[in-house]
């Protein structure tokens, strides 16, 4: 590419563009009062439906997170029927959580049980079953931490399913999935990867870096 | 016990005390305390003659070693009293008192006990302990989830199994066969099979292939001593060829020289009759070889063109031809849908079977009048490239092999496995490549005669053991392939032999070609005679002319 990448400079950016990128963004995490606050400031337009079930979703969010996985499949369930049956990955990964849950606890029993009657039951597809045997594995040591599925057990994980969570109920509703601000960030990272490999520089700085952090050559 | 194997002289060994310490030829020590009662005491004291105590000419089998395999293939056979008798006359136990403790212990399924059992067994490798332990553990495993005791076998699999810290793996599989005790998933089933517990026997089978074999000795371990012997018996038996020999252990393997084809059983000199007279080439005919469903014969004329005839009724069914070039070899693709030749502008070509030209390859691949041959999975290309220098060209990946040669190659032919290629040189030397892999001279065969004209040589017999070839001197010459010695030189023709060609599918035929115009068939001396065709998928030259 022969253009030089600093033409960008010359883009008009809308302001309009800007305030939907930060409410969706805004939204998709369900920061509540800071959208309310955001409107009154900008004067935009509510999006009405937004409001209500971002709330909801925002406690199902935070049961996920903490592992109380049971509690947010039944607000799940309230606020979007049928959504876990059709998304069975979903379901197990949020079934998990709560095996994991009680494995921690070092509920041996219950896990056991638990396990074999809300878990088994997906064994019967084959990709299910090297997930199961996964958290099996878990059973099977003392200290769980110490296994080698240790990574079950952490807060990543759990994060994962949870966002995984959210996405689908946000699918549910027919919104957006994936925010604005994140398909940016995405799609910068490509053109900057491509752009860097063709005049063969090796990206140092992180994407904060690059874009928020003054460089030094424009400070004068 | 009696487990001595000391290297070192009778001095140095250790006396009888209440805790022996015994060195074993491995290298590892073996710590044993002595239970009181009479047959758990240490062997009489062997002869202080110094050394070792040995049996056999040679010296080398010891004797402790030999009575322990013979005790037990003895319990092996089932003769548990002969196998005890041995042990107590001999005074040289099949195990140590531990070890029988060991396995009463596994048999009886007293796993807490064999785990500290193997503790006191004085191992010291510790890998071989865990993974002895984690076997027993693991039949603990399995027989609690058979007696539908869940909890108590999840508390093994928790407490004694993953505290070992080996083969997480395998402790996978296990948890997961905790909740799926009835088979429930449908697609595993190479898995199932170990999710049941196996028999306690099969336990002790895999321990002692786990434990060294001085400390237990290894299952079948006198059958497999008496294999392995036969089979060297049978690999240095020159004159072996037939299937049906049988071994008997009462005196070594060895065939006589009746199983090799030695005598003449038909001479034809006008005996084959006449069929078909093939008209056609305007030159004289180099090559001729039958199709692979003996329906139908190429030949190919000096630098002339390829013809393909019809064998039963004598029709020419194509031409093939190329212009202002002419073809010097021929040959049929092994499904007998193609065939090849080689061209005398050094290429080689392949044609469909109604004429039309598929493929061509150029370059230094060919010589005037060469052998032309291709391997029976189609793959491989083997031309005469250069006077001393063979090709194989792999079709497929368009890679060029060479084997070279100090000496002028005048022939070679190419085994039926694909595995070898003889190779007859301009010096009366044969030479046998192995061609699979790398390539790379495995034998010689001398003894023929040959300065003046091509002689062709061939493989044959069980499994292509053997070698023959014509010679000069008119006698027909047989080698055994492995050992390259000289088995037969076969009197008979009267003239030079050019071509030998052994019996595809009965390994006690031969039939060799000379310029004394007879063809003879060779077979055993007490078989009555059999005229068969030798044609099968071989290639037969004759020497010049028509």
């Amino acid at each position: 590419m022969d253009v030089d990448p600093r033409l960008y400079e010359q883009i008009a950016v809308n302001d309009t563009d800007v305030h939907n990128i930060i409410m969706s963004y805004l939204v998709h995490n369900c920061f509540k009062e800071t959208v309310e606050s955001f409107i009154a400031c900008t004067g935009m337009k509510q999006p009405s439906d937004y409001l209500e079930d971002m709330e909801k979703r925002k406690r199902i969010y935070q049961f996920a997170l903490e592992g109380n996985a049971l509690k947010a499949i039944e607000l799940t369930e309230q606020l979007a029927t049928n959504l876990l049956e059709k998304n069975k990955d979903l379901h197990f990964d949020l079934l998990s959580l709560h095996f994991v849950e009680l494995v921690c606890s070092r509920k041996c029993t219950e896990a056991l049980e638990f396990a074999q009657m809300k878990l088994t039951p997906f064994g019967k597809e084959q990709k299910y079953v090297e997930k199961l045997e996964d958290f099996m594995a878990l059973l099977a040591y003392e200290e769980p931490e110490k296994s080698p599925m240790f990574h079950l057990l952490s807060l990543e994980y759990r994060q994962h399913v949870a966002e995984s969570l959210n996405r689908a109920i946000l699918a549910h509703g027919n919104h957006p999935t994936y925010t604005a601000m994140e398909r940016l960030i995405q799609q910068t990272t490509v053109v900057r990867q491509c752009l860097n490999q063709e005049h063969a520089k090796v990206i140092h700085q992180t994407f904060c870096h690059e874009y928020l952090v003054q460089r030094n050559s424009k400070l004068h | 016990m009696g487990g001595v194997e000391d290297d070192e002289p009778a001095s140095k060994r250790m006396k009888l005390s209440s805790e022996a310490l015994i060195h074993l030829s491995n290298g590892s020590t073996v710590k044993e305390s002595i239970v009181g009662s009479s047959r758990d005491l240490m062997a009489r004291p062997l002869q202080s003659d110094g050394g070792e105590e040995v049996v056999g000419s040679k010296g080398v089998i010891k004797k402790v070693e030999f009575v322990r395999i013979i005790a037990k293939a003895l319990y092996s056979l089932g003769y548990i009293r002969s196998g005890a008798h041995l042990e107590e006359e001999s005074g040289i136990a099949l195990h140590s008192s531990i070890i029988n403790v060991f396995m009463r212990q596994v048999l009886e399924g007293d796993w807490d006990e064999s785990v500290a059992t193997l503790h006191n067994i004085g191992l010291t490798d510790e890998m071989i302990i865990k993974s002895a332990s984690f076997l027993i553990l693991e039949q603990k495993f399995f027989e609690f989830l058979d007696e539908e005791k869940v909890m108590d076998a999840l508390k093994t699999l928790r407490t004694e199994i993953s505290p070992l810290c080996i083969n997480h793996g395998r402790v996978r599989e296990l948890s997961l066969s905790i909740v799926s005790p009835s088979h429930c998933f449908t697609v595993r089933s190479p898995k199932q099979n170990t999710s049941r517990a196996r028999s306690r026997t099969k336990l002790l089978e895999e321990l002692q292939k786990l434990l060294p074999p001085t400390v237990m000795v290894p299952e079948r371990r006198l059958e497999h001593l008496v294999e392995q012997a036969l089979g060297l018996q049978r690999d240095a038996c020159m004159f072996h060829n037939s299937l049906d020999e049988e071994i008997s252990l009462f005196a070594d393997h060895q065939c006589a020289r009746d199983q090799i084809p030695s005598y003449a059983l038909q001479v034809d000199a006008n005996g084959i009759s006449l069929k078909h007279k093939l008209s056609g080439h305007q030159k004289p005919v180099s090559s001729v070889s039958w199709s692979p469903d003996d329906h139908q014969l190429l030949t190919c004329g000096v630098e002339e063109v390829v013809r393909r005839w019809d064998a039963s009724s004598g029709e020419c069914l194509s031409v093939y031809e190329k212009a202002g070039l002419g073809m010097v070899s021929c040959g049929w693709s092994p499904d007998g849908k193609w065939i090849f030749s080689g061209v005398n502008d050094k290429s080689i070509s392949l044609w469909e079977l109604d004429g039309r030209e598929l493929e061509c390859w150029k370059g230094q691949h060919t010589l005037k009048i060469s052998d032309l041959e291709i391997t029976s999975d189609g793959k491989q290309i083997i031309s005469i490239c250069r006077e001393t220098a063979i090709l194989l060209l792999d079709r497929e990946a368009k890679v060029e092999r060479f084997i070279e040669e100090d000496q002028t190659i005048t022939s070679f032919s190419l085994s039926r496995d694909n595995r070898f290629l003889l190779v007859n040189l301009l010096n009366q030397e044969i030479h046998l490549w192995s061609i699979e892999d790398d390539l790379k001279l495995v034998s010689k065969y001398r003894g023929h005669k040959r300065t003046r004209f091509i002689i062709r040589s061939c493989f044959g017999g069980l499994e292509q053991a053997f070698v023959a070839s014509g010679s000069e001197d008119s006698l027909v010459y047989i080698w055994h392939r492995g050992t390259g010695e000289l088995i037969e030189a076969l009197p008979g023709h009267s003239g030079a032999v050019n071509c030998v060609s052994w019996n595809p599918t009965n390994p006690h035929m031969l039939a060799s070609a000379s310029d004394d115009r007879t063809i003879r068939i060779w077979g055993l001396n007490n078989l009555s005679a059999k005229q068969k065709d030798t044609h099968g998928n071989g290639i037969h030259y004759c020497n010049g002319g028509t």
